[in-house]
Order: structure tokens, then sequence, then C-alpha cells
């Protein structure tokens, strides 16, 4: 735990005065069309002999509008990459810029402000809050930001909702949904505030081929058609082989970053990795 | 396989606060029949005293086992309840409900065991103190007594049963643990079992109807003959136990008003929603604390009305009632401080479960950081709930307690020298701010150490657990 956190309950209403508008810095970041960029980052847990370094000096861009695949072999340090540049995780060295806002400076508080304003999340399971109905668990963003969704947002809304096909399910429970339903929520959930950029963490991981099909189409669609960004940690090929452009994680460092490409060549170019490991 | 003490503590300290009760009121006995022996002017009272004194103990000991029962077998419900994965994953690999269910009541057993004897310790060396302090400012001359009475035996081995037959009951659900659950991310199972829950319901109304007879008849035989109150006894009993089986009916519409009114913020309602989400669970994590409360109020309501039919009494009758006050205020005092342990015993339940319950929810707070969060949305969230329970459990426990406190009453003297009749109710409002204030500065306790744990959650920690 950072210092800073221990402090954050007391001065997050300061904080919160402090950065009221995100959106307008959003409305300047770089014409350069990078929505994260992520220079020098190093992850290393513990300290002295036993140090484990998870992230090795990875420098990256995400560009807007993409969708971005990152791939590798369990402990590359891919769902590591991604919880930092979430702002879930504090990052050991190097900084991470999402939006144009270093957020390696950001304290607790402010971090928490990112991920309910301009950070969308899709995981693999344990997406939705139990105790709220599918339109509560869409529209939680906006509550814990203690707003109503204006009229244009509303629309916007209504509209993943239909495209999602979720309309007939509003008042369900997680619980009485199936697994591609959770994710389908899961997805008109994080598009809804219109985030900077979409974090997807293995989000096929517990469905049926199918499903998981329908799901990353669900993705690419909001990618091409609404220029949404996304970030996709997987280890699964066909999962892969949506997205716009491929980084290839092994042992913390960025090995391959190639454009789109098939599943073979993906499962080919991973059972490489596994072998020189 | 070795019973393991993990997440057992809660359940060690409902022991320990037991065992220390139980033995200090009977060494308290032992001191004052000492002192009482060594008082050259006691006379006849060196037989009546121990006597009266030794029921007294008896009866609050079997009221304090009755809440710690009830108490541990609620906590041991919850724990089995955040242990499915692992107990699921135990049958998956072969072995048996019984033999699983047999290792939590052994745990039961182990801890009982253990709080017994340490409350053994404390509670001497309590009542040990306070004889000194007696001798020391002459309130007893010196006496002769052995700490180490072979009496005390019987709150121990009473504490160490309590609490293993209390695991046994709390371990029920152990039997309902599909071994699949091993492999699905099931958390806590929302499918009851709706035979049993209606056998149970049906029970309790009986249970209520019954006894609801048997009340009203003390009441109406007590306006001729005070020995009704032993019906009303019985209705209380028969009626209150009706309740109590069915919490999971009686507490939910409660707890859904009073979450209403905790607040309208996201993080009150979203308390509201977890208070209700698992209706036997809330019921489970309050049904300790109501009967605390109920004991108290009844005690309280019973002796003020008591106390004012008396009065009446007195003024129709001044003879029968000379000199009755100041010893009736006297056992007024000793007995509510007797009945607060009880509630204490109740409100270290709701601390517990309180916090086990949100320890179970750990990848449910981490989600909801990841999602935007804040520690102090967090921290208020767990705050109203615990206020939502608190509440809850007062409000019914305060009017169960002043129906009963008034049957009571009513039964006992209606009929008594002077011929008081019917009486209205009077609520002793002293008690009524102490058992609010008492639930205020409880949710304030029990929602501390979780909301600190819950805060302290990392989401990636949290997102991590599978």
């Amino acid at each position: 735990m950072r210092v800073s956190d221990r402090f954050d309950s007391a001065f997050s209403a300061v904080s919160w005065g402090r950065l009221p508008n995100f959106g307008c810095m959003a409305s300047h970041t770089p014409a350069d069309g990078v929505v994260a960029d992520v220079s020098d980052l190093v992850k290393r847990y513990g300290a002295g002999a036993t140090a484990v370094t998870a992230l090795d000096e990875i420098t990256l861009e995400l560009r807007r509008g993409e969708f971005t695949a990152i791939m590798g072999p369990s402990g590359s340090g891919k769902s590591t990459l991604m919880h930092i540049m979430a702002g879930l995780d504090a990052a050991s060295s190097g900084t991470v810029r999402l939006g144009g806002v270093d957020i390696t400076a950001l304290d607790d508080g402010d971090l928490t402000e990112l991920r309910r304003r301009r950070v969308g999340f899709v995981f693999q399971s344990f997406n939705l809050l139990p105790i709220l109905d599918v339109l509560g668990n869409v529209l939680l963003p906006f509550e814990l930001d203690g707003r109503k969704p204006s009229a244009e947002e509303r629309a916007w809304i209504d509209r993943l909702i239909d495209q999602l096909g979720l309309r007939n399910r509003l008042d369900h429970r997680p619980s009485q949904l199936s697994g591609g339903q959770q994710q389908r929520v899961a997805i008109a959930r994080a598009l809804a505030t219109r985030p900077e950029i979409v974090f997807a963490d293995e989000p096929t991981g517990n469905l049926d081929s199918r499903t998981g099909r329908e799901v990353l189409g669900l993705l690419s669609d909001a990618s091409r058609q609404h220029g949404q960004s996304i970030a996709m940690v997987t280890h699964d090929p066909v999962a892969a082989s949506f997205a716009d452009r491929i980084l290839f994680l092994a042992d913390g460092r960025i090995v391959r970053d190639s454009g789109r490409l098939q599943p073979e060549e993906i499962a080919t170019f991973m059972l490489s990795i596994e072998a020189q490991r | 396989m070795k019973p393991s003490l993990r997440g057992q503590i809660p359940t060690l300290i409902v022991a320990v606060i037991a065992g220390t009760f139980g033995v200090a009121l009977v060494q308290f006995d032992g001191i004052i029949s000492a002192a009482v022996r060594a008082d050259p002017v006691a006379g006849a009272s060196v037989h009546t005293v121990p006597l009266l004194l030794g029921l007294a103990a008896i009866s609050f000991i079997v009221l304090s086992l009755y809440v710690s029962g009830v108490v541990t077998s609620n906590t041991v419900a919850t724990v089995v309840a955040g242990r499915t994965r692992q107990i699921a994953l135990l049958r998956l690999i072969g072995s048996s409900a019984r033999a699983e269910r047999g290792r939590i009541a052994r745990e039961g057993l182990l801890v009982g065991v253990i709080g017994a004897v340490v409350g053994a310790v404390i509670g001497t060396g309590v009542a040990a103190l306070v004889g000194h302090l007696a001798v020391a400012s002459r309130i007893f001359r010196p006496f002769v007594y052995s700490y180490a009475t072979p009496t005390i035996l019987l709150p121990v081995v009473a504490v160490a049963m309590t609490t293993w037959l209390a695991a046994w009951v709390g371990s029920r659900r152990v039997l309902d643990v599909r071994p699949v659950e091993a492999l699905g991310n099931s958390t806590e199972r929302s499918i009851p079992d709706i035979a049993v829950h209606r056998r149970r319901h049906r029970l309790a109304l009986v249970l209520v109807i019954v006894g609801v007879v048997f009340l009203a008849a003390g009441v109406v035989l007590g306006l001729r003959f005070p020995p009704a109150v032993l019906l009303g006894l019985i209705g209380g009993l028969l009626s209150f136990s009706g309740i109590v089986f069915a919490a999971d009916r009686v507490i939910p519409p409660v707890l859904r008003v009073v979450g209403r009114l905790v607040g309208t913020g996201t993080p009150a309602r979203l308390a509201a929603e977890n208070a209700l989400r698992y209706p036997e669970r809330s019921s489970r994590m309050t049904v300790g604390l109501v009967i605390g409360v109920t004991l108290v109020t009844t005690f309280s309501v019973t002796m003020q009305t008591f106390q004012d039919m008396l009065a009446i009494g007195a003024r129709n009758d001044p003879q029968q009632y000379n000199g009755l006050g100041p010893i009736i205020s006297g056992i007024v005092t000793v007995f509510s401080i007797l009945i607060g342990f009880s509630a204490l015993i109740a409100a270290v339940g709701l601390v517990n479960t309180l916090s086990l319950s949100v320890m179970q929810r750990t990848r449910e707070l981490g989600l909801m950081r990841a999602l935007g969060f804040t520690r102090r949305q967090l921290r208020s969230m767990i705050f109203a709930e615990a206020a939502a329970l608190t509440a809850t459990a007062t409000v019914v426990g305060l009017v169960l307690g002043f129906v009963y406190g008034w049957i009571g009453a009513q039964s006992m003297l209606g009929g008594v020298h002077g011929h008081p009749g019917l009486v209205a109710p009077q609520i002793p409002w002293p008690i009524v701010l102490v058992v609010v204030v008492a639930a205020a500065v409880l949710t304030l306790v029990a929602a501390v150490s979780p909301s600190r744990r819950a805060t302290r959650i990392s989401p990636v920690a949290a997102l991590a657990v599978e």
C-alpha cells in the first residue's frame, strides 16, 4: 500500500474538488489519437533476492478507437499490465498516461474517480453486483457519481440495451441470467459512460465458444461502430483474432506488436513463445 | 481430519463471555453465602439466602446459555455458508456430509471447552476481586471461602455442551452442500429448502397461537389469582420461541421499512439491498439481538408496571406494602445488570456475523472498488448496513418486550392485595433510552472493523480470489 492511500479517505473530498473536469482534459488530449501511453513501466513484487519482475520496462501506445488484444502465456504479466493501466494497481516505476493524464501520479481517490468516469471494465466472471438488477448494474457508474444520466446519455444507454438484446431482461437479477447474458450486461455497463477506454480481462474465459464469439463480436462492433478504444487481455488465440492489433507479452516484455492475425497464426506464435521458455 | 480453529474466534469470544458470566455468578453465590455465615446476626437467613441466590443464579445462567446458544448456532451457520466451496471440495473427493458436519461440531466442542475454561479463570478472578473489595470496604465481614469449589464445574460443562450443541444445530446446512458446488462460482446458496421452511413456519405459527392463548389466559385469570403468572410465563416462552423460529418471516419486513429510513444515497440503498438479499442471513444476524433487547425490555417494563401496581395496591392497603420500595428497586438494578450480560452476548453475536458476512463478500467489494466506489462510499455502505440491522433488532425487541413485560406484570399482580385491576402498561423511558444508545454504539462497534477491512481490500487482490 502506498503512503498516500492512508490519507485518501480524509482528502478524497478535497481531491474530487481539485479534479472536477476530467471530461475537459479529455478534450485536449493529444491529437495524434493515442488513448493510452505507457513508458518504461516496471512492476516488481517483493524485494532483494526474492524479488520478481512482472513487468520489465514496458513501453507502448494504444491508439484511439482501436481494439487491441494483449496476449501472452500465464505469468507473462498481461493481467498486471492491464491492472496498472486501468488504475487498479500501482506501478513500481515508469509512467502510464490515460487520455493525457499521468495516472501513476494520482492518489486513490482520483484513481477511483478515473475508473468510474473514464474507464470501463469487463471481467472474466463476477462482473455484476448480485443485489442490483440488470438496469441497476448498467446505471451503476452514474449512480456512483451521484448523478442521473442526461437525456443524451439516456438515449445512448437505450441504444446499447437494444443492441445487446437486454431489453426484456432489465429487471432480472444477475443470478437469473446465463453467462453470456451477464457478459452482455457488463459490456453495456462498460460502454454506458462512453469511457476513454474499456479494459476486458479474459471476457470469454467462462463462456462456451459460440457465446464467446458473440461477445467478441459485440466488443469489436463497439470499437468499429462507435470508435470505442478497447484493450483485451486474453490467452485465447480465437479471441485475439477479433482484435485490430495484437501485443504479445512474455516474461514481462513485449515480444511482438502485430496487426490483425488469424487464430492459427496467433496459436503458432504463442507456441513458439512457450517453447522458448 | 483434525478440527481447525480458523474462523472460530467469534464462537470462542461468546463461549468465554458465557463462561465468565456463569462462573462469576456461582462464585458470587459462594462468597455471599460464606459472608452470611460469617455474620453472627444473620440467623435464619443462613439457609434461605443461599437457596434463593442459587435459584436466581441458575435462572440467569440458563438465560445467558440460551442467548449464547442462539448466537453461536447462527455464527456457525454463517461460517458454514462461507465455507461452502471448501466443504463441497471435500465432498467431491469423497468425504461424507455427516463427517463434515461432525468435524464442525467437534470444532464447536473444542472451542466450547477452551472458552469455558478461560471464562472460569476470568470469572473466578473477577469474583475474587469483588469479594476482596467488599471485605476491604467493610460491606462483608472477613469470610472463609475456597474459590476452587466443584460447583463451578456446572457452568463450565454447561457452556461447553451448549457450544457443542449450538455448533451441531448451526451446521445443519452442511448436509445440503452438493459436491458440484466446488466447481461453480457459487457464494451463499439462495435456493431455500422450501419444504423444511414450510414445516418450520407452521410449527412457529402453532407455537405463537398457543402462546397467545396462554398469555391471554394469564392476563384474565391474573385478575383473580396471582399464580396465573405461570400461564403467562409458558405463553411467553411458547410464543417467543415461535417468533424466533419464524425470524426469517418476521425480520425482513421490518428490515425493509428500516432500510428505507436509513438513507437515500447509493451506499445506503445498496446497504438496504444487501441486508435484504439473504433474508435468512439477516435474520440469523439479528435474532440474537432481538432476544437480548426483548429480555431487557420485558424485564424493565414488568418492573415499571409492577411498581406502579404496587403503588396502587399500597394506596388501597398501606399495611401490606410497608418498606417494600427500596428492596424492589435494589433487585431491579441487580437483575437488570445480569440480563444486560445476555444482551452483551447477543451484541457480540451481531458484531461477529456482520464481520463474517463482509469478509465473505471480499470479491464483491473489490468489484465495487474497481467500478469506482470510493473508500468513503464503501465505508458508509457498511455502516448503513450495520445501522439497518441493529435498528431492526431494536425495534422488534422493544415492541415484543413491551408487550411481554406488560402481560407479565398484569398476570402476576392484577389480583394482588388491594386489587389494582387492569393497569395501563408503563414505558420505562430511561431503559428505552439506554437500549437505543446501546444500539447506536453497537452499530459503530460492529461496523468499524469490517469497514476498515473492506476499505483495505485492493481491487486486484479481490478480483483474483477464485
